[in-house]
């Protein structure tokens, strides 16, 4: 069971099941818990493999007991995600913890991540269960329907969840080559239907510079 | 509807439930477009619904506009305008946001806390380097490190905290001398020995009006504001009395603000 202890600290009560979470979050625990280093994020063989050569690495540990485990990352704020069968997209350096019932996975994401300079690959959480992801201030939830479609700053974008389409937006002309472009060059643009977290910060990215 | 979003978990916003030029939470503002206009720092927006368009300042068509309320112009490759219809999320680097309203009035700000401004307010380089002035009626959206409280002069403040004031006289510096004059007070200023308490300049205001402070000393990085017109009695100009408009010092160099080469972005 996730929740949250003020906004930048994740409790997680556990009685004999087991999480996931980003190795070294560990902040505080009471009662018994083991704590155990999974390579290539828990996904086995291949998961390693593929974690490896898409970059997308994360280091993952399995937390295991019973009692209360505290989790936080450089003062971040945590968000709550609770997923029902369906499939939730985060950078692999926003991820923080998962339930047992959730698997994880790498996917390509093509241009989008190019412009977000995180790379052409993402992780990927799907099952039911819950998932905590961070940011750096609290996240605003957005929901893409069909009749409102929503355009994203790639560098504020931390994750999306549901059945959505997303593709990248380029408003680049020859007035970005002359230095008088928007400050918007690329932008992501998701349709269909589910939700899109997004940070009310933005990382350096190259299109936030054009 | 769709299904995503649990009841009792986290807000989820949608256009209809955003709110219409105000904050969605202490570190996001929503702005409402409807074939209007706004000015925006660049690369302060993080997310909008509906269309619209973020447009360089230089762009052709904004020319009027840029006319009426953008007397900055060697500050211009900052700002964009973003122009159409729907609703607009600003941030930045998880700063505390806010909206000011001015009533036919002006308000004299750093310039690496103005997020965004309307047009009908026009943005003009104050006297006092680093800082922004807007003079009209109007909102505009700025940053700041912590909240921001309002304070009424005569006041004397940190540098630091400021964040900009409205209505008054520009403050001047103010120097506690008790302190600081004699050998002693000057070895302690410039050492620290002998307990420098750090505090041995302010700003002070005098006058009606407000000052505004942020509740920390960090200060947010500085925008560049451009450089003002090499003529002497500019401040900030490096103008000398006889030496008309000429320039002292070093010779400028690349990458120096106010150069042709900040105009167009290199």
């Amino acid at each position: 069971m996730f929740r949250l202890q003020g906004s930048k600290v994740l409790a997680v009560d556990m009685t004999g099941d087991a999480v996931k979470a980003k190795n070294g979050s560990m902040v505080a625990y009471d009662g018994q818990m083991a704590f155990k280093k999974l390579s290539g994020g828990g996904e086995g063989i291949r998961g390693m493999v593929t974690r490896r050569l898409t970059g997308e690495q994360m280091t993952v540990m399995e937390v295991k007991g019973h009692g209360t485990c505290w989790f936080a990352d450089r003062a971040s704020e945590i968000n709550l995600v609770s997923l029902q069968g369906d499939k939730l997209y985060v950078e692999s350096s926003n991820l923080l913890a998962t339930d047992t019932g959730l698997r994880t996975g790498t996917t390509f994401t093509g241009l989008r991540g190019a412009s977000q300079g995180n790379g052409l690959f993402t992780t990927t959480v799907e099952g039911h269960g819950q998932a905590a992801i961070t940011s750096d201030g609290p996240a605003v939830v957005l929901r893409v329907s069909a009749q409102y479609p929503l355009t994203v700053d790639p560098g504020a974008y931390i994750a999306h969840q549901g059945n959505v389409r997303q593709s990248l937006q380029s408003g680049v002309t020859f007035r970005t080559l002359l230095g008088e472009g928007g400050g918007e060059a690329f932008q992501m643009r998701f349709e269909g239907d589910g939700l899109v977290y997004v940070q009310p910060s933005e990382r350096n990215t190259i299109a936030g510079d054009v | 509807m769709s299904g995503y979003g649990v009841p009792g978990g986290p807000v989820v916003h949608d256009p209809m439930t955003l709110p219409v030029d105000d904050n969605v939470n202490k570190y996001t503002f929503c702005v409402e477009l409807k074939g209007s206009e706004w000015f925006l720092q660049k690369g302060k927006m993080i997310a909008y619904y509906g269309s619209m368009e973020f447009n360089g300042i230089g762009h052709g068509r904004l020319d009027r506009l840029v006319r009426t309320s953008f007397h900055s112009p060697l500050h211009a490759s900052d700002w964009v305008v973003a122009q159409g219809s729907g609703k607009m999320l600003l941030a930045d680097r998880a700063f505390d946001v806010n909206s000011y309203d001015l009533d036919d009035g002006n308000l004299t700000i750093r310039s690496g806390n103005l997020l965004a401004f309307q047009p009908s307010l026009a943005l003009k380089q104050s006297i006092v380097p680093g800082f922004l002035t807007l003079i009209g009626t109007g909102k505009f959206v700025a940053a700041s490190n912590g909240p921001v409280v309002f304070m009424e002069p005569p006041i004397r403040v940190d540098p630091q905290a400021l964040v900009g004031w409205a209505d008054c006289p520009s403050p001047c510096h103010h120097y506690d001398h008790g302190y600081m004059t004699g050998v002693m007070g000057g070895l302690r200023a410039m050492t620290g020995l002998g307990g420098a308490s750090g505090e041995e300049h302010q700003f002070e205001f005098v006058g009606a009006g407000t000052v505004l402070l942020q509740s920390t000393e960090i200060l947010m990085a500085e925008q560049a504001t451009g450089a003002v017109p090499q003529q002497a009695g500019v401040p900030g100009a490096g103008g000398v009395p006889g030496q008309h408009g000429q320039q002292t010092g070093a010779p400028r160099l690349p990458g120096q603000l106010g150069d042709l080469q900040r105009r167009f972005g290199l």
